[in-house]
């Protein structure tokens, strides 16, 4: 059966990032597959009311203040009535919210159980536990997730995270990694120097992306190897001590800084190079590697937070975070790609079949057809559950679920449900099961905007996985027209 | 949906790879792996018996000594007790019973023998200073290059000092930054000489360079460099003391048109900042420790003189609140990094002055009940309070902290 569903989050396009790309290309795989997603995020500038992107992805930008890196002002209640109109007026079976800094995610999954209808979380981060900060966004989570259907964390070190911060069973909650687009990562061994080996390092330049381990360490390599060359792409307040380095020790021609890139520029830059160096100091996944694994790249990472679930071993080094290790790690990797002991001639194919967005989508279908069977709780038993959360703050929770069961009751006597206008559905396309075998070619149209444009894709197990667009100057990939509709 | 029936069903129990129905039928899997990459045959909300055993909690912590606590906690009531004694005498000379100049001038003079005995500190600390180049180069044979071309920042000196014997390693940083910041001027605590100055500059002179003699190798830049130092004292004293002489007629009708009922809120709340905002912790190295709690308490001094009657009350006891504030906690400071027996026996006689002053202004009884407090109260009872809440600490760390890297410093600056 297909589902509507309505992804939530802060954070979206045109913003650039990983939670962004995640709820993009999930709702994409799953508009695929024959559900109906839209999103629902915050107004970023000029760009408030409703989007569509490619396949009829619908994006409503809701005019909202924004306090601190694109987070909405927490007001619990004040986003209700918007919510409540969009839920109504697109028939909304689940809420999935994105991001646990997202107060827009935690506000729509409270007034969606109000509403009494099914929630579900993905969580994308770690944090600790003894800072202030983050002991304040565990307490709020602990809120949200008191009473939220299912939650979904990118990593099983995310997943652990996640089960201690908000108290949850350990089996509501579901281990689903993020992937990539495999076809937007291919090799080209061509692109890479033949005399010298190159490391390529691709991160924000802060102090949690292990910034000062790659300071210490790239004098290090550079001595012991004359001829390697590193390759630094991103931006960041640490780029100054980069660039120190640099200076202080004459690399200016063998560690090359390009600043910061674009996401889809990542791939041009990877494969100049032989091996990714990823020295952060904590990751829930680590996308980007499993991206310079794709390029064909031997990657050399740090051993913390999910990195380690991420990748076989006959595709990285793992070192510890320690200038030492990483300096030994990354000759290890050197030593090996100079003995031609690694193919990495295979890894993207490799890669392909480990992650994919189409695995991803398939997943997540499972944990909604799973939320969607369970028995639905009365307000005394979600109540119940808010109680549970701590002395006081049960207290308060319970008084803000009360209320927010109120605001609803009126709501729904102001703008009674057969006042509001229900959305005309997106043409469906059909559903995936209907092609008739793996490999065949499909031909279908897209609805971009204003125009209609041919579609050619190929049928895989899991469903049709797009090609390209027929554009007049012939065959364009899906990616670029993504890209076109994602950054206008 | 066709897709569900082939994968593995969620499973809803805990662990239930120890629960016994299900055994059998998870003995034919391959054991669950935490891994990402590889296609497992169990559900994504799997739930391993290795779950969380990665988690470790209260590794950091340490437990608390009662006396150890006590022992720190005399910082704190030095400086309330110091508070008091401030408040105290404002009230005594409010009250008439105590002359202004009186105090200024006893305190003036403990002032400057307290810079007397910092300035014979410094003559030991350089003397230590020497002492341990000497040594240092004589160990280690560090190559010239290095050790000239390293400017002697606290990083690098640090490594090189490690061997001697004679010192703790706490103590060594500072001794070291002292070095370095007395080649450019001298640090703050200089200024602890205020209104006799040019009268006990020749004495602290004279006693320096019979210091100086006794010393192996004095340089003359040294013994330059000394006078200098007190030259600059003295002329910045002077400066203060100018500075506060002319102001006193200002700071006197200050506050003419507030009540004294918001003077006195006032001031008690800005001395609560400066308790609050205090800085207990730091060691002697410290340049300016806490401005905003010296600038409350600074603050509140100059509205409490301005209800006082003349120039020379005004004057009097801002003079008294710079010393008692500014000057003294730098003090206290060097009295506590040089000897212990010399803290302890501050902080008895601050509690007896505080306590002596209560019970001469406000009555005998309500000086008990401060010592009571202050010894019973914050020295034990807090104490104590403090090592009975270590029962709820629940530190909880695992592999999702931010690994904190270990970065070896000779190539980085």
């Amino acid at each position: 059966m297909p589902y509507n569903i309505a992804m939530c989050s802060d954070f979206f396009y045109p913003q650039p990032g990983g939670v962004e790309s995640h709820m993009y290309q999930l709702s994409s795989k799953l508009i695929d597959r024959g559900h109906r997603v839209i999103i629902i995020t915050h107004s970023y500038g000029d760009r408030t009311g409703v989007r569509y992107l490619t396949n009829g992805l619908k994006v409503y930008y809701v005019p909202f203040a924004v306090i601190y890196r694109e987070s909405t002002l927490p007001t619990v209640f004040s986003f209700f009535p918007i919510f409540r109109n969009i839920i109504l007026r697109e028939k909304i079976d689940i809420v999935h919210g994105h991001a646990s800094l997202s107060s827009l995610c935690h506000e729509a999954i409270l007034h969606a159980r109000t509403m009494g209808l099914r929630t579900c979380f993905t969580d994308h981060s770690l944090f600790g536990f003894a800072d202030a900060a983050s002991i304040l966004t565990n307490k709020l989570l602990k809120f949200t997730l008191s009473d939220v259907d299912h939650v979904i964390c990118v990593s099983h070190t995310c997943k652990e995270n996640t089960v201690l911060r908000a108290a949850l069973d350990p089996t509501t909650v579901s281990v689903i990694p993020n992937a990539v687009v495999a076809e937007n990562f291919r090799p080209d061994p061509t692109r890479a120097s033949p005399k010298n080996i190159t490391i390529v390092v691709i991160s924000r330049l802060f102090y949690n992306k292990g910034t000062d381990l790659l300071v210490a360490a790239i004098p290090r390599i550079c001595s012991i190897y004359p001829t390697v060359r590193f390759i630094v792409a991103g931006s960041g307040p640490k780029a100054i001590d980069l660039e120190q380095m640099i200076e202080k020790h004459q690399l200016q021609d063998r560690v090359e800084m390009l600043g910061p890139i674009r996401h889809e520029e990542v791939r041009d830059v990877m494969v100049r190079g032989h091996i990714y160096l990823h020295p952060s100091l904590t990751e829930a996944f680590g996308t980007v590697i499993v991206e310079a694994a794709s390029c064909g790249l031997y990657v050399v990472c740090t051993r913390v937070g999910g990195i380690p679930e991420v990748l076989p071993s006959h595709m990285t080094v793992f070192a510890r975070p320690e200038e030492d290790d990483l300096v030994n790690a990354t000759c290890k990797a050197i030593t090996a790609i100079r003995r031609g002991s690694v193919q990495t001639g295979k890894f993207h194919d490799q890669v392909k079949q480990m992650y994919s967005w189409t695995d991803v989508a398939m997943r997540t279908e499972r944990v909604y057809d799973m939320i969607l069977k369970r028995e639905n709780d009365n307000l005394l038993e979600r109540l119940k559950k808010y109680y549970g959360c701590g002395i006081w703050a049960g207290k308060l929770f319970v008084i803000c679920v009360v209320v927010d069961y109120l605001i609803w009751v009126a709501l729904c006597l102001i703008w009674p449900e057969k006042t509001i206008d229900k959305a005309r559905l997106w043409p469906r396309k059909k559903r995936v099961d209907d092609v008739p075998e793996t490999g065949g070619i499909v031909m279908g149209s897209v609805d971009i905007g204003s125009k209609v444009v041919p579609v050619v894709g190929q049928a895989t197990s899991s469903g049709v996985e797009p090609v390209g667009v027929m554009t007049r100057d012939g065959l364009a990939t899906r990616t670029s027209v993504e890209r076109e509709i994602a950054t206008e | 949906m066709d897709n569900t029936s082939a994968s593995p069903p969620y499973h809803t129990e805990v662990r239930s790879s120890s629960a016994q129905p299900s055994r059998s039928r998870h003995r034919r899997r391959k054991p669950w792996r935490k891994l990402l990459w590889v296609k497992q045959n169990y559900p994504d909300n799997w739930v391993d018996s290795s779950f969380l055993n990665q988690l470790q909690r209260n590794i950091n912590v340490k437990p608390y000594d009662f006396w150890t606590l006590v022992a720190d906690s005399t910082v704190i009531t030095q400086h309330v007790s110091s508070v008091v004694i401030f408040v105290t005498t404002f009230i005594a000379i409010y009250m008439d019973k105590v002359g202004p100049v009186t105090v200024a001038g006893g305190s003036s003079v403990l002032t400057v023998l307290g810079y007397w005995v910092w300035d014979l500190g410094w003559e030991t600390r350089e003397k230590e200073e020497r002492r341990l180049g000497e040594e240092d180069h004589a160990h280690l044979h560090i190559p010239s290059i290095h050790s000239r071309a390293s400017s002697p920042g606290p990083g690098t000196p640090r490594k090189r000092s490690t061997p001697t014997p004679t010192r703790t390693s706490l103590e060594l940083p500072k001794s070291h930054s002292r070095r370095s910041s007395n080649l450019s001027r001298p640090p703050s605590p200089t200024h602890s000489v205020t209104t006799p100055t040019i009268t006990t500059t020749p004495d602290c002179t004279s006693s320096s360079s019979d210091a100086a003699d006794a010393t192996p190798v004095p340089p003359e830049a040294r013994y330059g460099e000394r006078t200098q130092r007190r030259l600059d004292t003295a002329k910045s004293a002077g400066l203060i003391y100018c500075t506060l002489l002319g102001l006193s007629p200002i700071l006197k009708s200050l506050t003419e048109s507030i009540s004294p009922d918001s003077i006195w809120a006032m001031a008690t709340w800005l001395f609560l900042a400066n308790c609050l905002a205090f800085d207990y912790s730091s060691g002697v190295d410290v340049k300016f420790p806490a401005s905003l709690s010296t600038n409350a308490a600074i603050m509140a001094s100059v509205v409490l003189a301005s209800r006082l009657p003349t120039t020379t009350h005004v004057f009097s006891l801002v003079l008294f609140s710079i010393q008692v504030f500014g000057l003294s906690p730098m003090f206290r400071r060097y009295l506590r990094h040089i000897s212990w027996n010399l803290h302890v026996t501050t902080t008895i006689v601050l509690i007896g002055c505080a306590a002596t002053g209560l019970g001469l202004v406000v009555g005998w009884g309500w000086a008990g009940v401060y010592v009571l407090v202050l010894v019973g109260g914050v020295m034990g009872g807090c104490s104590w309070w403090l090592m009975w809440l270590q029962r709820y600490k629940n530190e909880i760390h695992g592999p999702w902290d931010p690994a904190r890297p270990v970065i070896r410093r000779q190539w980085g600056d």
